[in-house]
């Protein structure tokens, strides 16, 4: 059973860029993008090597069309802070390797409180 | 079967002369038997070539047509067999890029005129001035012509690693006549050419027959991958040869590995690199590194790096690591031994091996 967790107000993630919370024997964060200001929640361990995959940082993935040219892609992605893997934040799916995916959980923000059902 | 590396040899300099501009020869006859190719700073300890055959008139193995019918293409019962250079595929690093326009011309040239014409089994790569990509593409087109050139033969040795773009127009150029370019280990460390390995020059031949020659070709494979030249030309393939093949799966694992946190400097970069070598590179077999008993490990390690399907047999007659046949594919699976004897090759080299001259 799941149910809805109170990890912090939004006015301390705003300011930290992410909270993280030992929830159930699991750690998840909360993460905001600071270009958009959506929020994420994820399970903060990569599952390619067990880092705290909260503490990366949320950016645009680079695109590129031609050999030689660089883009600012639309997408936007968490980039593990150890080796550099990037997840899509929304669906957990790692762009990279598709046989690795970390857990994403449903995340609201209510009366000035982020909460992550979990 | 087809063998995928057999050499020529400078034989009879003044026949090779002959295809030389006039105004050239004078120059390359002055620089000895090497006609001004660059060499190494050390030497084999005893001899490159198979010390069972015969040298005529003093000059090495392989050094005409004739010795290839009769030492490799009938007592193997080779179907085709490619010629490539050998000391002249170190024109690209010669420090003129004039006389080593020059020596690939007449280089191509004699090939042509005076080996092709000689047995029906008989295909050639051509060589060209890769220090000078321009004149270089120049060449393949003016060659390539012909049908039975059936390769673009670079050497490991290079300036820098063939991925970067300034040696595009030679790419490009022989994917306009649909031909594979060949890169043969050998010229690491010898004239224009970067060191061989990176830790400065080798003392010793092993070391360069160890770690050079493998080097290179681990260099020219990624950086052909993360440039994206596969992108650029998806019907380029590249045969590379005489590198080893027991570090191949790691040099994959470590760059898929590296693709996944480095794409920052390479977004271009669609799909995994291990898939795109599968895809667009082959490997030529020899000299096929013997394991101490642990054959079936080398060859789970192969299949993890995409063989069967990404092998080539080649001997390297008349070199003294020659890879025979007969021991070399028994040592493979027997499912594996069609593909790679022949059917590999065939599909490399493609129509051209129906090519019956210009």
């Amino acid at each position: 059973m799941t149910r809805w967790h109170d990890l912090a107000s939004l006015a301390q993630l705003e300011m930290d860029g992410r909270v993280v919370a030992h929830l159930d024997g699991r750690e998840i964060g909360v993460v905001r993008d600071p270009a958009s200001g959506e929020l994420w929640a994820l399970r903060n361990r990569c599952p390619h090597h067990g880092a705290p995959l909260c503490l990366g940082s949320i950016k645009a993935r680079g695109a590129g069309g031609l050999p030689g040219s660089y883009e600012l892609g639309e997408r936007r992605v968490m980039r593990c802070p150890w080796h550099g893997w990037e997840f899509d934040p929304q669906d957990g799916r790692c762009l990279d390797d598709p046989s690795m995916r970390v857990a994403t959980y449903p995340v609201r923000v209510r009366d000035g409180r982020v909460e992550v059902e979990a | 079967m087809i063998d995928c590396d057999i050499h020529q040899e400078l034989g009879d300099v003044e026949e090779l002369l002959q295809f030389v501009e006039p105004a050239q020869r004078d120059w390359f006859r002055s620089q000895g038997p090497l006609l001004g190719l660059p060499g190494y700073s050390w030497t084999h300890p005893a001899s490159w070539f198979r010390q069972d055959l015969a040298h005529q008139d003093g000059r090495p193995p392989g050094a005409n047509a004739a010795a290839v019918v009769r030492e490799v293409l009938d007592p193997l019962g080779v179907d085709i067999g490619v010629l490539n250079a050998d000391d002249a595929l170190y024109v690209s690093l010669m420090a003129s890029p004039y006389r080593a326009a020059a020596l690939a011309r007449a280089h191509n040239d004699w090939t042509r005129d005076v080996w092709l014409g000689q047995d029906p089994r008989l295909r050639a790569s051509l060589i060209c001035p890769a220090q000078n990509p321009a004149a270089a593409a120049d060449e393949i087109r003016r060659v390539a012509k012909d049908g039975r050139f059936v390769a673009v033969l670079l050497s490991g040795g290079s300036e820098r690693p063939y991925g970067e773009p300034r040696y595009l127009p030679v790419f490009e150029a022989a994917v306009e006549f649909g031909l594979p370019v060949a890169i043969h280990s050998g010229g690491e460390g010898m004239g224009l050419a970067g060191d061989s390995g990176g830790a400065g020059p080798p003392t010793f031949y092993i070391e360069w027959h160890t770690l050079g020659s493998a080097c290179s070709i681990m260099a020219h494979l990624v950086s052909l991958v993360v440039h994206g030249t596969f992108d650029r030309l998806p019907e380029l393939r590249v045969l590379l040869m005489e590198g080893g093949l027991g570090w191949l799966p790691g040099i994959l694992w470590r760059l898929d590995t590296n693709w996944r946190g480095l794409r920052a400097d390479t977004p271009w970069l669609k799909r995994k690199p291990s898939e795109v070598v599968r895809e667009n590179i082959r490997f030529t077999t020899q000299p096929l590194e013997h394991t101490d008993g642990h054959d079936k490990l080398l060859m789970e390690m192969l299949e993890a790096a995409g063989a069967p399907e990404t092998l080539c047999f080649a001997s390297d007659y008349p070199h003294w690591d020659y890879d025979a046949p007969a021991e070399l594919l028994k040592r493979l699976p027997e499912g594996w031994r069609q593909a790679v004897a022949h059917d590999n090759a065939a599909a490399l080299f493609g129509q051209r091996l129906a090519a019956v001259g210009a």
